[in-house]
């Protein structure tokens, strides 16, 4: 289990998560990420990991899991 | 080895392949004074840096001199005021809003398509990759169509004038073309204040920003953008990816075979190829990159497609593998002034490389041809490509 989260103040709106993994990641109005699940466990917390590993801005935080 | 070796000033020489280039200029000189100004970063962690760091290294009328007579909006402008334009602009971009415009640009494409598909070859260059940017933005900004050669022309004129020897010249070259420009704006803005219809044009018109209005000066000023911005770029990308896919034909298979891996191949062909291969900015203030000290005023050029091939981020960085992940490319610069098109772009090249090789999978460069890659931006002057004709 990791929680997801978000930094506001990093992305720009390159939409890389939401678009690997509208699962966990959704746009708000202006095209940022906002997390939809932010609890991620087995499949979530792949998907999560996916929009993590391919921010440019490196906004997004997976803590407290277990990587695998 | 002196450090100048290795370096190709891309303002003044278009490259063909410049990734070795990038890779010795990173090994040996990785913050660079160039012979002719601008201190050069190779090293993603720099260039990150330098994104970054606004208050560092400014995006003003300073860094880049485009023949225009204010800044641009809103690359020109720096946070925080940056926020305020983008808060409005970002909206009419967001993949969502691109993604509507799917089977628009699909139509398009297939049209431009029929244009060449039975005569078994085209100039790729003129028939494909300058028309289709250019009449999607005539359809988003709701011009009309048969403007379109105009827009060529000027685009052609600002992004790279005739005439121009040294980067100190490009501005006043290019001021003609700027003033055509301007002038036409005047007279779109004008025809969308009286006529309001669905289009980019009319939001912004009508967009509230922090209580107000845009000003005439700023709609001209975002319009300008728009064309420059959003016109020769993807131009670039559709020449670079389609030499690169003309030239590695096994690659060419597998979107032919596996169009679900498109999206995933336009962000390694990005990274790979990095169409726009720098941007530019300038110091305000007195700083040290790397050791190397840099004055304020001074003009500083990130190589984006330098940062797309550091090993320091990307696994075998020279391998092309259209399944990589990840892919932290910055093929569209990043930080605050991260490219506001980038889901169009992404739109355009998807639906062209599916379209295009669902119609037409084979092809080749015509042998015997040698292409010339352009300065700046990378785009080809002719990209001649010869293919069998399908029989119905």
């Amino acid at each position: 289990m990791s929680r997801v989260s978000v930094d506001a103040e990093r992305c720009t709106g390159h939409g890389r998560c939401y678009t690997l993994a509208p699962d966990v990641f959704d746009a708000d109005e202006v095209g940022h990420s906002i997390v939809r699940v932010d609890e991620v466990s087995g499949e979530l917390e792949e998907h999560a990991r996916l929009g993590e590993q391919n921010c440019p801005e490196q906004a997004i935080t997976l803590s407290g899991g277990t990587r695998g | 080895m002196t450090e100048t070796e290795g370096y190709v000033d891309q303002s003044v020489v278009g490259l063909e392949e410049p990734q070795p280039m990038y890779k010795a200029l990173r090994e040996s000189a990785p913050v660079f004074r160039a012979p002719r100004g601008a201190v050069v970063l190779t090293r993603l962690a720099d260039i990150e840096m330098a994104l970054k760091r606004t208050d560092v290294f400014s995006s003003n009328m300073d860094a880049v001199d485009l023949g225009n007579v204010r800044p641009l909006i809103p690359l020109q402008v720096d946070p925080p005021e940056h926020a305020k334009y983008r808060r409005v602009l970002d909206p009419l971009f967001t993949p969502r809003e691109m993604a509507a415009r799917e089977p628009a640009v699909t139509a398009l494409v297939n049209e431009m398509i029929d244009g060449f598909a039975d005569r078994g070859e085209c100039d790729f260059h003129a028939e494909f990759a300058v028309p289709l940017p250019c009449t999607v933005f005539l359809q988003l900004l709701g011009l009309p169509l048969e403007d379109l050669a105009k827009f060529i022309t000027w685009k052609d004129g600002v992004v790279r004038p005739e005439g121009v020897r040294a980067p100190g010249e490009h501005a006043k070259a290019a001021a003609p073309a700027a003033h055509h420009i301007y002038e036409y704006f005047e007279w779109a803005i004008d025809d969308h204040i009286a006529n309001p219809r669905e289009d980019v044009l009319s939001a912004l018109i009508e967009a509230d920003v922090e209580g107000q209005p845009l000003s005439r000066d700023e709609l001209l000023d975002i319009s300008f953008l728009f064309l420059i911005a959003g016109l020769d770029t993807v131009t670039d990308s559709l020449d670079c990816f389609f030499v690169y896919l003309a030239r590695h034909p096994d690659q060419r298979r597998l979107l032919v075979e596996h169009p679900d891996i498109l999206p995933s191949a336009v962000e390694e062909m990005l990274r790979w190829e990095t169409p726009v291969p720098g941007v530019a900015r300038v110091a305000v203030q007195d700083v040290e990159v790397g050791g190397c000290p840099i004055s304020k005023g001074e003009r500083i050029s990130p190589l984006l497609g330098a940062a797309n091939t550091d090993p320091a981020e990307f696994d075998h960085p020279d391998i092309v593998d259209f399944a990589r992940n990840p892919n932290r490319h910055r093929a569209f610069g990043g930080g605050p002034h991260r490219c506001l098109g980038s889901h169009l772009a992404r739109l355009e090249l998807r639906v062209a490389l599916r379209e295009f090789h669902r119609r037409i999978p084979d092809y080749e460069i015509r042998p015997g041809v040698k292409l010339k890659y352009t300065t700046g931006l990378r785009s080809v002057e002719a990209l001649p490509l010869t293919f069998p004709v399908a029989t119905p």
